[in-house]
């Protein structure tokens, strides 16, 4: 085992660095596409449950049967695996991202547009700095789920860590199999951990020492 | 790993538990209006399902298939996959329930209670590991087939039901146990009447997220030759016949939308009157 | 507290005297009850001695983390004493079986304590179901409880805990509690979130409940006027539950055993007398009382009579329903029956200050008393004022 992560010590970390990447990346991307969508949908009740019903009802879809209906129109590579990944990415932000917003008190929104500031203003300087918490819960959510997504995109041939598990596979019984399935699933749960520390790090950076609890 | 329903479906569950220890007795949430407002939900479903299967029907009957694809699409093969799929997701799911509700009981009970944080955050983390590489590892172990696939399964989706069951019975107002203690009841009839009770749409709600990610995890099976409907889209893949590869996975994800929802109407129809 | 009843006994409407109420509760002796936590220096509750009389209901009062409600849980062993003995009656309860021994004592809690998944009815009768009593048996305890408690048992029989008020969980609470008659019943701050006017309700049904049941009670609150106006004797606890004075309310008022008593007693204590004055203690009017459905214009002719411009309608039970004018009943052929909840209700066994308070909050003049064989009397706010005048002068002078 030891000899194994030794000698391809060169590509296990470039690896692990685009498993990370691709997942840093999409989150990122959901994110931004999550609160876009939670801005348009928290203010109508109506909305806000479809929002809600669409990021439960996508959530049930199993990744690896999104990743093979998305392999007939954009063939192998990269493409249908940073949907998949960014897709299942956005759901549990999506959520908490409506929840948060729709669960700021309407008295300080009031009073925020009492002392004249504008609905954008109100919206980035009140409102999404107290759903800020709930949001970010969601993204740690989204993380956590995404990095084993990540890890069965490598068998569109997306990048990471997942390419371990299934070289593993294809030559088990042989030698390394054991210890190629290992290195990717132990990988993956560490960089999750990782991942989780750094998010609740940012966590702590970016919420108001107001509302911190 | 498959179709996380769970850790979304959980995040929020949990941080209600959490913050606000009051609201299992907090009244007034749900009145008669949004209980119907839920029930229209819980009608969207089904007929989404529905006009899926139709579609899929309607495009069997009249595609025109090789060879090859007409024998994996037979109505035989066809179904023996989605018999195959569902007994899979059916063993792994008692085999689940029948470990995880009473572990999760144990470990919220008397000595066991310290280490409950310590519990709940291996779970937490467990939910990163990927699926495939859990079915590889066992598959190793145990060689190919069915019962790594099922053991695989299981390892996997005992974790939302072991927390959601810990997590539900926490959230019980300590003074209503203490109520019930206070009158006379033994501490096993307060678990079987206010503790298990109180938490069981918390318990339920894991139990329809591992069943769903279930569903969709199986799909991986096929991979250590366990089965199921995966196998539609890995030779799809291979062979490079996007019908398959498209049958399998609008099967697989009609399957888990059926499951998925059948959970819902559990849930509704079990939660407790009075909550 | 009995001298005071019997002393002012001769008043027809007044309850019996003291020595005749009816007493079902037993004694509870306690023989230096300590507790302690490991890894604390001093213990909880250190070595308390206390014998509460069978029928009374004894207040514990004290700061918050004295140990009054750690004692109050050794009593049915949610706490499990040190050391020391608690005997009930001249049994010795301390190595029974704490199930067991929970069946035979009431306990109340907080907002009632109810589960809110069972219904009212299954709620009261869990303790008869552990009991083993049969079905019917259970459900007409039930049905009795809620009439005692004052909820209407084929409206409340069937509510969950959340369709209640919170007045109402904490009745049902109390009901629960006395499901299977237990000779003591133990409350540990049950009217502590509630709002006044309620709180003060239920405080007057607890003393109609005690005087029909003589129950041993043992009560926990932080509030001291809660203290004086429900309880037979009060404990005074200090820090590891001391106990520093055990007396009567207007012993404790009149004479302070400690400075800290009287810290705690507060300032105003001879002011607090004044809400030792009940409203058995002064003069009530006797209205013209109907019951509703009765004839109209037979009750005016005989309020117009009588110089009467109110008429209190009752229920079929006797109990007030409504308080209309001799003008509003002129306009109807019968006596309605529509329930005022507004109506101003007081116990005879109310303070002056709950009676003002309830005609405050119902911005009426006036507030109907009932007592044992249903109203009593009417007072009106002047009455009220000239007693509590003519108090203040006797505490001042």
């Amino acid at each position: 085992m030891w000899d194994y992560l030794v000698d391809r010590r060169g590509l296990i970390a470039f690896q692990a660095f685009q498993h990370v990447s691709l997942v840093v990346q999409c989150v990122l991307l959901a994110t931004v596409i999550a609160i876009g969508l939670a801005v348009l949908a928290y203010r109508s009740a109506k909305v806000t449950g479809l929002a809600n019903g669409v990021s439960a009802v996508g959530l049930t879809i199993p990744s690896f049967a999104l990743l093979g209906i998305l392999l007939a129109p954009f063939g192998f590579g990269i493409t249908p695996a940073v949907i998949a990944v960014t897709f299942y990415a956005t759901l549990p932000i999506l959520r908490n991202a409506v929840v948060g917003l729709a669960g700021v008190d309407r008295s300080l929104v009031e009073s925020a547009r009492g002392i004249g500031m504008s609905r954008l203003a109100t919206l980035r300087r009140v409102e999404l700095p107290l759903a800020w918490p709930v949001i970010l819960a969601g993204i740690r959510v989204s993380t956590q789920m995404v990095m084993g997504i990540a890890a069965i995109a490598a068998y569109v041939l997306g990048p990471g860590l997942g390419s371990f598990i299934f070289s593993g596979l294809s030559r088990l019984g042989g030698a390394n199999a054991l210890n190629a399935t290992l290195v990717g699933t132990i990988a993956i749960v560490l960089l999750a951990l990782v991942l989780d520390l750094v998010l609740v790090l940012v966590g702590r950076l970016t919420t108001s020492r107001g509302i911190r609890v | 790993m498959t179709a996380s329903a769970p850790p979304g479906a959980q995040a929020y569950p949990e941080t209600e538990v959490d913050d606000a220890d009051a609201q299992v007795q907090a009244p007034a949430r749900g009145d008669s209006a949004t209980s119907r407002g839920a029930w229209r939900g819980l009608l969207v479903q089904p007929v989404l399902v529905l006009l899926g299967v139709l579609a899929f029907v309607v495009w069997r009957a009249t595609a025109g298939l090789s060879d090859t694809e007409s024998r994996q699409l037979g109505w035989d093969a066809l179904s023996r996959s989605i018999v195959d799929h569902l007994w899979l997701t059916l063993v792994a799911a008692v085999i689940v329930l029948l470990i995880g509700i009473p572990l999760g009981v144990l470990l919220t009970r008397g000595p066991f209670r310290r280490a409950t944080p310590f519990v709940l955050g291996v779970a937490n983390t467990g939910q990163a590991a990927p699926a495939i590489g859990l079915f590889v590892l066992l598959a190793t172990w145990l060689g190919f087939g069915f019962r790594s696939a099922v053991v695989a399964l299981v390892l996997y989706t005992v974790l939302p039901v072991l927390r959601n069951t810990m997590v539900g019975l926490q959230g019980v107002d300590a003074r209503l146990v203490e109520a019930g203690r206070g009158m006379g009841m033994s501490g096993f009839a307060v678990l079987m009447r206010v503790e298990l009770p109180l938490a069981v749409p918390v318990i339920l709600a894991g139990v329809r997220t591992a069943l769903v990610l279930l569903v969709g995890t199986a799909t991986l099976a096929t991979f250590i030759s366990g089965g199921g409907l995966g196998q539609l889209i890995v030779t799809g893949i291979n062979l490079s016949l996007d019908s398959l590869l498209f049958s399998g996975a609008v099967l697989v994800a009609l399957l888990a939308l059926a499951i998925d929802w059948l959970g819902r109407v559990v849930e509704h129809v079990a939660r407790p009157k009075g909550l | 507290m009995s001298d005071t009843i019997a002393a002012s006994t001769g008043d027809t409407t007044q309850p019996p005297a003291g020595n005749e109420r009816r007493i079902s509760g037993v004694s509870i002796r306690l023989e230096g009850v300590t507790k302690r936590y490991s890894g604390q220096g001093k213990p909880a509750v250190d070595a308390v001695d206390l014998d509460i009389p069978a029928g009374q209901m004894v207040m514990f009062v004290g700061p918050s983390g004295c140990g009054k409600t750690t004692l109050l849980k050794m009593l049915n062993r949610l706490v499990e004493p040190t050391s020391g003995k608690i005997f009930l009656g001249d049994e010795d309860v301390t190595g029974q079986d704490p199930d067991q021994l929970r069946r035979r004592i009431g306990y109340v809690i907080q907002a009632g304590g109810l589960f809110p998944h069972m219904t009212v009815a299954t709620n009261i009768g869990l303790v008869p179901g552990m009991l083993k009593w049969d079905k019917q048996r259970i459900s007409d305890r039930v049905d009795e409880l809620l009439e005692l408690v004052g909820l209407d048992p084929e409206v409340y029989r069937d509510r969950y805990p959340r369709e209640l008020s919170g007045g109402q969980q904490q009745r049902v609470g109390v009901a629960r509690a006395l499901a299977a008659d237990p000779p003591v019943l133990l409350m540990d701050e049950p009217f502590g979130a509630v709002d006044p006017i309620t709180r003060q309700r239920l405080q007057d049904e607890l003393i109609r409940i005690q005087e029909e049941l003589g129950k041993t009670i043992v009560f926990v609150t932080h509030d001291f006027d809660e203290a004086v106006k429900l309880g037979d004797r009060i404990v005074v606890f200090d820090v590891g539950a001391r106990v520093v004075q055990y007396d009567t309310p207007e012993a404790i008022l009149a004479d302070p055993a400690e400075e800290y008593v009287a810290d705690f007693v507060g300032a105003g204590a001879t002011l607090k007398q004044l809400t030792l004055t009940r409203v058995s203690d002064v003069e009530l009017i006797h209205p013209q009382v109907t019951r509703a459905g009765a004839d109209a214009a037979e009750v005016v002719r005989q309020a117009t009579a009588a110089g009467e411009k109110y008429v209190v309608v009752t229920d079929r039970r006797g109990r007030p329903i409504s308080w209309p004018s001799v003008a509003e009943l002129s306009r109807v052929a019968t006596v309605p029956d529509t329930v005022d909840e507004k109506l101003p209700v007081v116990g005879l066994r109310s303070t002056l200050n709950d009676a003002l308070d309830t005609m405050l909050a119902a911005s009426q003049g006036g507030v109907v008393v009932t007592g044992r064989g249903g109203v009593a009397g009417v007072m009106v706010v002047e009455t009220v004022m000239a007693a509590i005048q003519r108090t203040r002068e006797e505490v001042q002078g």
